[in-house]
C-alpha cells in the first residue's frame, strides 16, 4: 500500500506538471496583432501575475483605443503556468505558432522566465520581462530578444545594501550589527541574500551574519523559522520573502512579538501592505521596484485614477511593471515601423523610453532597464488617500549604483 | 542556545504538529476506510479557510468563533456532493483511475474557488481573546498557536473516542481491516463511505479554519499543504489517526531542529524523516501490512 501511495503520489505530481493551460482568446478580425502573455494566474502567486495581466491589457486597451499600432488593433493572448517552466514553454510556443504573436511579455517567476528566453531566442521574438528579474537573464542565458524592466538580482539587494549602509549602520554607533537572514530556497532567494551581505562587506558596513534561515517558496508555517531567528537574537533580519509568504511570515511573527525583538528589512511592497493594513510592521524597512504612491512618469495620474476606479484597488508593483513593458514594445514597433522583432529589437537597444515609470533606458550591451529600486519605511498608519500603508520615506537608488558595468554584464554573456 | 529559546522552538515544532495532525487525521481516516488518496483533502482545506475570512468579512471578527463550526460543516456538506457525484463510480477502478478523479477534484475546485473568491490575498484577524503572546522566561510566544495546539488535542481527543466508544468508529475501523467482510456482515458501506468522506472533509475543512488567522489565505493553500500532510499519513501508517498523531510530531520536530541546526538543508528534514521511518517500518509507524 506504501508502495502504491509512492507511486500515487509521483503520478500526482507529474499530472501537476502537465496541467494544461487555461486560454483566453478574445475574437478578432483581420487587422489584429496578436501579442503573448504567459505568467503565473494560479496558486499562491496568482495576485502577482493576474495584477500584471491587468497593467499590460489596460495599456494596450489605451492603444487600442486610440487607433491601434501601425493601424492594427493588439490582441492579448494570456495562459497560465501555474509557475511550471514546462507550461509557461509550451505556452509560449503555442502563442507563437497557433497565434502568430509578435511579442512575448514575460512571466512571473525567474525559472519560468530564463526558460521562456530561451524559447524567444529560438524563434527570434521580442520578450519583455516585467516580473521575472533573475540576474541570469541579462547574463549567462542573454539573447539579444530579451529586454529586463525590473532591477534584477544584483541590482534589488544592492540597492538595499546601499540603503542600509547610509541610513542604518551610521545609527549603531561602531557597534557591530547582528544580521539574520530568511529567503526562500531557490535562486533568486539564494542569489538575493548573497549579493545583499556582500554588498555589505565591500561597503564596510560592521556586522556579522548570526542566522540563516531558506524556506521553501509557498510555505505555511514559518513558527519554527521564528523562533530560530529569535534564538539568534539579531538586530535585523533581512527577509526576501514575498507576496503570500511575507503576508504569512508577518502575521505568524507578531505573535512571538518579533517586532518588538528585532528590525525588519523585507519585500514589503502594495499587496502585503494593503493585506495586512494596520498590522503592517511599524518602521520596517521595505523594498518596492514599482510604488504606486512613488510613481510620477507622464500618465501614471491618470492610469492610477483609471486602476483604481476599475478595480478599487491600488495598482500592485506588477500592473505598473506591466504597463510600462507594453509601453516600451509599442514605441519599438513605431520607432522601427514594423513589428518585425529584429527591427523593434534594433530600435529599442540602447533607446530611451517615456513610460508611465519616467523615462527608461535599455542599456544595449545587456538590454538591462536603468530603473531604480525604492526603499523606504513602512507606516502602519493606514493612508486616508489609498485606503492601505505606505512608505513614510520613500528613497529611489539609481540604477547607476547598482547596476553591473558592461564589461561585467558581457564577460558573463554566451 | 538558552532554555527559553529552546522551549518556545519546542513549542512552535508543536504549532506545526498541531495543525498538520488535523488535516492528515481527515486524509488518513478516507485513506484506511476507502483506500482513496485524496488529492482534493488539500482544496477541503484551503475552501474552510476562505470560508473563514468571508463569514468574517461580512459580520465581523466575533463572528470568527461561529465561522470555526460553520465553515467545517459547509465543506463536509460539499465533500458529501463529491463522494455522491464523482467518487462513488470510481471504487472499483484501479488506484490510477481514483488518483485521476481526486487530481481532477483538484483542480476544479481550485479553479472554483479562484472564480468565487478572486486571486487577492486575505488575512483574517485572531478573535482578540487569543492575539497577544504569553512570556515564557526573556521570550514571548503567541497565544494563538497555543490555541492551534488545543484544537489539535481536541480534535485527537475527539477521533480516539468516535473510534474507540461509537458503532460509527468501530465500523470505521472494520472498513480499514477489511471492507468486503463489513459489507457481508449486513452494514451499508455506501453510506458509511459517505460518512468518513464527509468526516475527512469537516476535518481538512476545520483544519484551514483554525489556521486561517496565522495564514495569508490565497488560491494557493491547496498544493501549499497536500505533500506535508500526505508524508504524515505515510510515516503514521495509513488509515491510523494515532499514527497521525506520531507523524505529525516528528515531521514538526524534524523541521525544528533541521532549521536549528543546518538552516541550510532544513526542507530536506521531513523527507528525511519519510525515509527514515520507511526504511525501519516499510508500513508506516502504526500501519499494519497490506493483506490482500
Amino acid at each position: 500500500m506504501v508502495k502504491h501511495l509512492v507511486r500515487t503520489g509521483l503520478a500526482a505530481v507529474s499530472a501537476a506538471m502537465l496541467t494544461g493551460s487555461g486560454w483566453v482568446v478574445p475574437a478578432y478580425g483581420a487587422d489584429t496583432v496578436a501579442v503573448a502573455l504567459s505568467t503565473t494566474l494560479s496558486g499562491s502567486i496568482a495576485e502577482v501575475g493576474r495584477t500584471g495581466l491587468r497593467g499590460i491589457r489596460m495599456a494596450l486597451d489605451r492603444i487600442n483605443a486610440q487607433g491601434g499600432l501601425l493601424g492594427k488593433q493588439v490582441r492579448l493572448v494570456s495562459a497560465d503556468d501555474g509557475a511550471f517552466p514546462a507550461n509557461g514553454v509550451s505556452n509560449v510556443r503555442h502563442m507563437i505558432l497557433a497565434d502568430k504573436a509578435v511579442a512575448i511579455f514575460g512571466p512571473a517567476t525567474s525559472a519560468v522566465g530564463t526558460a521562456v528566453e530561451t524559447v524567444a531566442g529560438q524563434y527570434r521574438l521580442p520578450v519583455f520581462f516585467h516580473m521575472a528579474n533573475d540576474i541570469q537573464i541579462t547574463t549567462s542565458n542573454f539573447t539579444k530578444y530579451a529586454f529586463e524592466l525590473v532591477p534584477n538580482t544584483v541590482m534589488e539587494p544592492r540597492a538595499i545594501a546601499y540603503y542600509f549602509a547610509e541610513n542604518v549602520a551610521p545609527k549603531a554607533g561602531g557597534k557591530k550589527i547582528q544580521i539574520a537572514t530568511i529567503t526562500p530556497n531557490y535562486s533568486y532567494g539564494r542569489d538575493t541574500v548573497e549579493v545583499f551581505l556582500k554588498t555589505l562587506k565591500e561597503l564596510k558596513v560592521n556586522f556579522e551574519v548570526v542566522a540563516q534561515e531558506f524556506p521553501q517558496l509557498g510555505a505555511t508555517d514559518y513558527t519554527s523559522y521564528i523562533s530560530a531567528l529569535l534564538a539568534a537574537h539579531p538586530n535585523y533580519v533581512f527577509a526576501a520573502i514575498f507576496g503570500g509568504d511575507l503576508i504569512t511570515f508577518t502575521k505568524q511573527a507578531q505573535g512571538f512579538n518579533f517586532f518588538k525583538q528585532t528590525k525588519i528589512v523585507g519585500f514589503y511592497d502594495q499587496v502585503p501592505l494593503r493585506v495586512l493594513g494596520q498590522d503592517s510592521p511599524d518602521g520596517a524597512i521595505g523594498w518596492n521596484r514599482a510604488p504606486f504612491w512613488a510613481e510620477s512618469g507622464p500618465g501614471f495620474k491618470e492610469f492610477l485614477a483609471d486602476y483604481r476606479a476599475k478595480f478599487h484597488d491600488a495598482p500592485s508593483a506588477w500592473a505598473i511593471t506591466g504597463y510600462s513593458a507594453a509601453q516600451v514594445w509599442a514605441y519599438g514597433v513605431r520607432k522601427a515601423g514594423s513589428f518585425d522583432a529584429d527591427k523593434v529589437v534594433g530600435a529599442l537597444s540602447g533607446a530611451t523610453v517615456p513610460t508611465i515609470r519616467g523615462e527608461i533606458t535599455l542599456r544595449a550591451c545587456d538590454h538591462q532597464a536603468e530603473v531604480p529600486e525604492f526603499i523606504g519605511r513602512v507606516s502602519a498608519q493606514i493612508d486616508p488617500q489609498y485606503g492601505q500603508p505606505i512608505y513614510s520615506q520613500t528613497v529611489a537608488i539609481a540604477a547607476s549604483k547598482t547596476m553591473l558595468t558592461c564589461a561585467q554584464a558581457k564577460s558573463r554573456q554566451p | 542556545m538558552s532554555v527559553d529559546s529552546l522551549v518556545v522552538e519546542l513549542l512552535s515544532a508543536m504549532t506545526t504538529a498541531g495543525s498538520l495532525f488535523i488535516i492528515a487525521a481527515g486524509l488518513t481516516l478516507v485513506f484506511g476506510a476507502m483506500r482513496i488518496a485524496n488529492i482534493a483533502h488539500g482544496s477541503f482545506y484551503m475552501y474552510g479557510a476562505f470560508l473563514v475570512s468571508s463569514i468574517v468579512s461580512s459580520f465581523g471578527g466575533t463572528a470568527f468563533w461561529f465561522s470555526l463550526a460553520v465553515a467545517p460543516m459547509i465543506v463536509a456538506a460539499i465533500g458529501i456532493v463529491v463522494e455522491v457525484t464523482v467518487l462513488r463510480r470510481v471504487y472499483d477502478k484501479d488506484h490510477l483511475t481514483q488518483l485521476l478523479a481526486t487530481y481532477a477534484l483538484f483542480l476544479i475546485l481550485a479553479d472554483l474557488g479562484l472564480r468565487f473568491w478572486g486571486a487577492q490575498s486575505r488575512a483574517v484577524p485572531a478573535p482578540a481573546i487569543l492575539s497577544g503572546s504569553v512570556r515564557l522566561g526573556v521570550a514571548s510566544f503567541p497565544i494563538y498557536d497555543l490555541f492551534v495546539v488545543g484544537a489539535a488535542i481536541a480534535v485527537g481527543a475527539s477521533l480516539w473516542a468516535l473510534l474507540r466508544f461509537t458503532l460509527l468508529g468501530w465500523r470505521i475501523l472494520a472498513a480499514v481491516e477489511d471492507a468486503e467482510m463489513l459489507a457481508a456482515k449486513g452494514t451499508n458501506v455506501r453510506l458509511l463511505y459517505t460518512t468518513v468522506f464527509a468526516l475527512g472533509a469537516f476535518l481538512a475543512g476545520f483544519g484551514g479554519a483554525v489556521i486561517a488567522p496565522l495564514q495569508s489565505i490565497d488560491t494557493g493553500l491547496d498544493a501549499s499543504i497536500i505533500v506535508a500532510a500526505f508524508i504524515v499519513v505515510v510515516i503514521g501508517g495509513l488509515g491510523s489517526v494515532a499514527g497521525a498523531a506520531v507523524g505529525a510530531v516528528i515531521v514538526g520536530l524534524f523541521e525544528a531542529l533541521g532549521i536549528l541546526w543546518t538552516p541550510s538543508w532544513a526542507p530536506a528534514y521531513i523527507y528525511l524523516a519519510m525515509i527514515v521511518v520507511l526504511q525501519l517500518r516499510p508500513s508506516g509507524l502504526f500501519g499494519a501490512a497490506e493483506t490482500t
